[in-house]
């Protein structure tokens, strides 16, 4: 009588084995594909600060600015944007802050009459994301 | 032999490693509100009284006609402030400053005439001293130097008589300019200046020191830039007249007029000009 339950238990016991490692294979595996999918993510400039960089390389800033992460802006028409995280005032007149600096790359001739810089009617999404990438080079 | 070479080098590591640990630890109280050790008092006024003596060495005597009413104007106006006089306080500015800036009324004991007139001249680095030389024109410091050499022989009301007798003459507020205003820029006379008119506070100048500012945007690479200031053609003319006189390019920039004169913009450009 008592190899049975005896069995009954080994072979439970085996099942369940079976169940932990599954389970420790699939978590594994979910995470493993949560780490892929933001990879793809950032790659496809799914962060703020990445998809400024990548409207940026879109957009013709660099015809006039040079910007650091953007090798092919090289432009010398404007200033360079290299640490314009720390940079104090936009065009030389505007204090530097997030809000200002989305709107300034909106619309510059609306903030500082007789810029060089035109309108380049961006969306405030891309304006955005550009400041983002912009405030981040410090 | 070997030993004692390996001690040596041996102790002058350890005497570099203690010292940069009193830098990174902030060990050494920066602050005005307290003296300098007595130590660090002495070690710099002998460094400052040892290189003014050299440097002071070889100048001539004025070969400019010297005012007294000249002197006592220039006093009033650039020194009283910091330095008092007799009878006279410093203002806040002087009285809060370390180390306190001298009296300068028993000056004539321990400088020569020529080393006042350089210390007027060029300043003293990190002691609040400014160098006059772009802002006096050179009879005016020597005018203010032979006014400090005769402070020791002056009464308070000696001083006040001095003070009151010059009240209508006004000090220089530009150096004479040395050449004609036609000459081309200095490129080498620009760097130098660019020193004196705070350039360097606000943007990153190759070939010039200071802090890692982002005030302004760096300027290396101007000479290659084809606009300047968001709206002017990069022309060495437009330049020097952006860098004397911004807010007439833009009445809403953020660049101050630092009272640049004709001649040191000239050469400032020529020099910003030379950056590729």
């Amino acid at each position: 009588m008592t190899p049975l339950p005896a069995a009954l238990l080994a072979a439970g016991a085996s099942r369940l084995a079976t169940l932990a490692l599954f389970c420790a294979l699939a978590s594994a595996c979910d995470a493993g594909n949560r780490l892929v999918t933001a990879n793809v993510a950032q790659a496809r400039g799914e962060t703020s600060v990445e998809r400024g960089r990548l409207a940026i390389e879109r957009y013709p800033c660099g015809a006039c600015h040079v910007i650091p992460g953007v090798p092919a802006a090289a432009g010398r028409v404007g200033p360079s944007l290299e640490r314009f995280g720390r940079r104090s005032y936009i065009a030389g007149v505007i204090p530097n802050d997030r809000q200002a600096l989305e709107r300034w790359l909106q619309d510059p001739p609306a903030m500082v009459p007789g810029t060089t810089m035109p309108d380049m009617a961006m969306p405030a999404s891309v304006a955005a994301d550009m400041a983002s990438y912009l405030a981040s080079l410090r | 032999m070997r030993t004692v070479v390996a001690t040596l080098a041996g102790a002058a590591m350890l005497a570099a490693l203690a010292a940069a640990a009193v830098v990174y630890a902030g060990v050494y109280d920066v602050s005005a509100s307290t003296p300098h050790t007595q130590f660090v008092y002495s070690l710099l006024e002998t460094a400052q009284r040892q290189s003014v003596r050299m440097r002071a060495r070889s100048i001539e005597p004025p070969q400019v006609a010297v005012s007294p009413l000249r002197g006592a104007a220039c006093f009033k106006a650039r020194c009283e402030q910091c330095h008092g006089g007799p009878g006279v306080a410093p203002e806040g500015i002087g009285l809060g400053m370390q180390p306190v800036p001298g009296p300068l009324i028993d000056a004539s004991g321990t400088w020569r005439l020529r080393e006042v007139y350089w210390v007027t001249r060029n300043g003293v680095k990190m002691t609040g001293m400014p160098a006059w030389r772009l802002r006096m024109s050179d009879a005016d410091i020597w005018s203010v130097a032979e006014f400090v050499m005769g402070l020791s022989r002056m009464s308070a009301a000696d001083y006040a008589a001095r003070m009151q007798a010059a009240a209508g003459e006004r000090c220089s507020t530009e150096a004479t300019a040395s050449a004609s205003a036609q000459r081309a820029g200095d490129p080498r006379r620009g760097r130098a200046v660019i020193a004196q008119y705070a350039c360097r506070a606000c943007h990153l100048i190759p070939g010039v020191t200071g802090a890692d500012v982002h005030v302004g945007p760096p300027l290396g690479g101007l000479a290659r830039r084809t606009t300047i200031a968001g709206k002017l053609p990069n022309t060495i003319d437009r330049l020097e007249d952006w860098i004397r006189f911004p807010h007439r390019v833009d009445p809403a920039s953020a660049m101050p007029d630092v009272g640049v004169s004709e001649n040191d913009a000239r050469d400032i450009a020529a020099y910003l000009m030379t950056l590729h």
